[in-house]
């Protein structure tokens, strides 16, 4: 008898705060019923966004928190387990910076948005010729230069959806497919961007340094990228635009006036008097026009819902995590199909994709997944470089399709508080619906696409014999 | 290797199942016992290398190893044991 070279024991989910100290919640019906609350959340988010075709953040927020309640109802034992359980999820780092990162890009996108960049960007386009086919090719590029400079893809959404998003709209582009050039970038960033968390982390999971990372994967991502470009190019001379007639302008790139960035509306009566001669404080005539306003507070505050939402959604899928169901899943998954290196490697971006199905923040889902890549991998004496790969390509793109995805609710979320207030010629029904856009994220599909061939055909793969990774280091 | 060299490392297709040289050393993981040889063994890729001068507790390590025959149909073949230079990530 020989021992396998199988997974002997489910690895932790390591690089998580607190893993190991937070409580365990049984469920009536077995580990599978801690899949409820999420399960529940998905049907929910797919039935309001594609089937009722209403697009509203807070609604499906009532329908992570139904989900939670319904969930609670088959725990076995002290409910407050489950509680803890939640609050332990919607604690962790990662849920949190992402909060924190869409509420100062906001911030920052609504204030150069007020100072023109949108008007001054058509101008620009139209001086030199750029229409909306062309357009659409063009924010793709620039979208995936800006996340591989900054290495937030969902910074770099906010901001494009903000600024380049209304002004691809007045040069003639396709809203939906405008909208899938910018997620495609963002993916791209996320993918390549040395500064992206989610490169770090799967360079760190897989024991790599991160140099050797990013110029392992440049070939895959040049693979996906030249084909998505031409692809978005096409399909925006196909795609009819919305018809609108823009305020173009000199362009202004540049802060806004004071007052459009922070204004106090204060009422005739305030204890202060009149100190209207302030640049940050106007006199409001009508006891409804009183409170705060301006691009930092609107830009911010048009994030809180989704904010709350993410929160959720963590302590649902930490729910699943601390029920069992997230192990059984990729054991499942796992020894039933990795028998050879390349269903190993197939198994690998199946996994990635089921993960990111489930938990809906690609970093989050990144760190949950990674030991099982890496585990897996190992048995076959896979490349740590290949196994980041794989973990990071599928994270990067899957996490800027799924309609349900963090990627695409912060880029609807921001249409609909940044650029649906914002311009009268835009109106409600150009608002692109999650459901709408996820065929339109060309290079997120592609870069699937080239690791399933990849894995298939054996293109690029890298065994431990082949080379052995610098030592990791940090930024 | 140069930043340049790393960029364009690996454009090429990789068999699955990758062959060896006699005397070739490698750095790889023994992923698995082998009771009848009662060795351990690597699989790299779909290639398997029975690992002399191991036992069942250097399996799950990272080890240094020059291969001794291999055969290339089979895709099987035999190595010695060199040094344990460290574990896997996991």
């Amino acid at each position: 008898m020989s021992t396998d070279d199988t997974l002997e024991e489910s690895p932790d989910l390591e690089g998580i705060e607190e893993d190991g100290d937070g409580p365990t919640v049984e469920f009536r019906g077995g580990k599978w019923m801690s899949a409820v609350p999420i399960v529940f959340f998905i049907v929910w988010a797919i039935v309001q966004s594609a089937l009722f075709r209403v697009g509203d953040t807070t609604g499906l927020a009532a329908g992570m928190l139904i989900g939670l309640i319904i969930g609670m109802l088959f725990v076995r034992g002290d409910w407050a387990d489950y509680a803890n359980t939640i609050f332990e999820g919607m604690s962790q780092p990662v849920a949190v910076t992402a909060v924190v990162a869409w509420l100062w890009a906001g911030m920052f996108a609504a204030t150069i948005q007020a100072g023109g960049f949108v008007e001054g960007l058509v101008w620009l386009a139209d001086a030199v010729g750029v229409e909306g086919a062309l357009f659409v090719g063009i924010t793709f590029l620039l979208a995936g230069l800006l996340a591989t400079g900054i290495g937030t893809g969902y910074g770099t959404t906010v901001a494009f959806v903000t600024l380049f998003f209304p002004a691809g709209g007045l040069l003639g582009a396709n809203p939906t497919l405008l909208f899938g050039a910018i997620l495609s970038g963002a993916v791209f960033g996320d993918n390549l961007a040395p500064v992206s968390d989610t490169t770090i982390i799967s360079a760190v999971t897989q024991d790599a340094d991160i140099g050797g990372v990013v110029a392992s994967r440049f070939k895959y991502a040049l693979i996906a990228a030249v084909p998505a470009f031409v692809l978005f190019v096409a399909a925006g001379s196909a795609m009819a635009g919305i018809d609108v007639a823009g305020d173009a302008r000199e362009i202004f790139v540049g802060l806004a006036a004071v007052s459009k960035m922070l204004v106090f509306r204060i009422p005739t009566d305030a204890p202060v008097g009149d100190v209207s001669f302030l640049p940050v404080v106007e006199t409001a005539t009508e006891a409804s026009e009183v409170g705060v306003g301006g691009s930092i507070y609107s830009g911010a505050a048009g994030f809180f819902a989704i904010s709350i939402l993410i929160l959720l959604i963590i302590g649902g899928v930490w729910i699943m995590v601390r029920g069992g169901a997230f192990d059984a899943l990729l054991e499942w998954v796992l020894e039933s199909i990795a028998t050879t290196v390349r269903r190993t490697e197939l198994s690998m971006v199946g996994s990635v994709a089921l993960i990111n199905a489930a938990i809906t923040i690609n970093t989050a889902a990144e760190i949950a997944i990674a030991p099982y890549v890496a585990r897996l991998g190992e048995r076959f004496n896979v490349n740590a470089y290949r196994r980041a790969n794989i973990l990071d390509a599928n994270t990067a793109a899957l996490g800027y399709i799924f309609p349900w995805s963090g990627g695409v609710l912060v880029g609807f979320e921001a249409i609909r508080t940044q650029v649906l207030p914002e311009y009268e010629w835009f109106t409600a029904a150009m608002v692109v619906n999650p459901a709408d856009v996820f065929p339109y994220v060309f290079h997120g599909w592609l870069l699937v696409a080239v690791f399933v061939i990849a894995a298939w055909t054996g293109f690029g793969r890298e065994y431990t014999i082949d080379r052995v990774p610098d030592e990791v280091t940090t930024l | 290797m140069s930043l340049l060299e790393k960029y364009l490392y690996g454009w090429r297709r990789r068999s699955s199942r990758p062959s060896f040289d006699p005397d070739e050393t490698h750095r790889v993981i023994l992923t698995g016992f082998d009771d009848a040889t009662a060795t351990a063994r690597a699989r790299v890729g779909d290639s398997v290398l029975r690992v002399d001068g191991t036992t069942r507790e250097h399996v799950d390590t990272v080890a240094r190893v020059r291969v001794t025959e291999f055969d290339e149909g089979a895709a099987q073949g035999r190595a010695e044991l060199l040094e344990v230079v460290g574990e896997p990530v996991y």
